[in-house]
């Protein structure tokens, strides 16, 4: 008589259960996950190439003038992302950064909006009276 | 005292029901993975079922297409009340990348009200579980708000 499993039996008996105790015992996400984005706002130059290589449209930006400038806001809905790291890969600043919170729980779809204002100032308007530019041509 | 334990019970145990609304797998995937003994959503008495008659918490995973979108209001239609809508993964939320195609018209909450969004694509078995167990608390206050 051959009994092919018998060992492995025996050992998972007294070995500890191979389940994880998550809610309990906390977890990090391993290095490199990508999960929740977080959007820093003082280093975009709202250039839009977020919005151009992000494949279901998550981002979308709303500009509103102001009296120093345009008042940017990149907004990203986590509903329709995809988190495929596209737009941080493609921010020529670096303002986007995927982080590795996983768990983003929610009854209110709207709590699902990362989203971030900063004022674009307009390059500053030249006197009537001083034409250096065209003079130094 | 009965219908305590029984109350109880009923909390402690919420039977869960699966409809994947053309999702691309990956959710099921998952969603199936939480229900296997590395996750193990079984500790908390969730249980797969195979009927929505015996559900308590709707999983409903893609975004609702044409074809699926009768099927899934029927289906929901048989849980009895009171129930949770728990969406799975981008897709029912929004649409995600299917959103704009011929077939995905609206989002999930058009056609049913959803209690609990599990946002990912796709979504850790950690943070489903996660959702489930926010899903478990409304459900247990709804049956409260029932009597």
């Amino acid at each position: 008589m051959n009994f092919p499993f018998v060992k492995e039996a025996v050992n998972s008996l007294f070995k500890k259960p191979s389940t994880e105790r998550y809610p309990f015992v906390k977890k990090e996400a391993p290095l490199g996950y990508r999960g929740r984005i977080l959007f820093k706002s003082d280093k975009c130059i709202g250039c839009g190439m977020c919005i151009r290589v992000c494949a279901p449209g998550a981002i979308t930006k709303s500009t509103k003038k102001t009296d120093d400038g345009e008042e940017i806001t990149m907004n990203f809905f986590m509903g329709r992302c995809t988190f495929c790291q596209m737009c941080a890969d493609f921010c020529p600043r670096g303002a986007i950064e995927l982080t590795n919170e996983f768990s983003m729980i929610t009854e209110d779809k709207s709590n699902l909006n990362v989203s971030g204002t900063f004022i674009k100032k307009l390059p500053p308007k030249q006197q009537a009276g001083s034409q250096t530019i065209s003079k130094q041509v | 005292m009965f219908k305590k334990i029984i109350e109880k019970s009923f909390e402690k145990s919420p039977w869960l029901f699966h409809i994947n609304a053309g999702s691309c797998n990956a959710c099921d995937i998952e969603f199936v993975a939480t229900l296997t003994p590395r996750y193990d959503a079984e500790r908390f008495g969730f249980k797969l079922t195979g009927t929505p008659r015996h559900a308590d918490i709707i999983v409903v995973s893609g975004p609702v297409t044409e074809q699926s979108k009768d099927r899934v209001i029927r289906t929901i239609a048989q849980v009895p009340n009171p129930k949770v809508i728990v969406a799975l993964g981008s897709c029912p939320a929004s649409g995600n990348i299917f959103a704009g195609s011929y077939s995905v018209l609206h989002t999930l909450d058009y056609y049913v009200p959803v209690d609990v969004y599990v946002p990912g694509c796709s979504p850790k078995p950690e943070a489903i579980i996660d959702g489930l167990y926010k899903a478990v608390e409304i459900l247990k206050n709804k049956r409260r708000d029932n009597k």
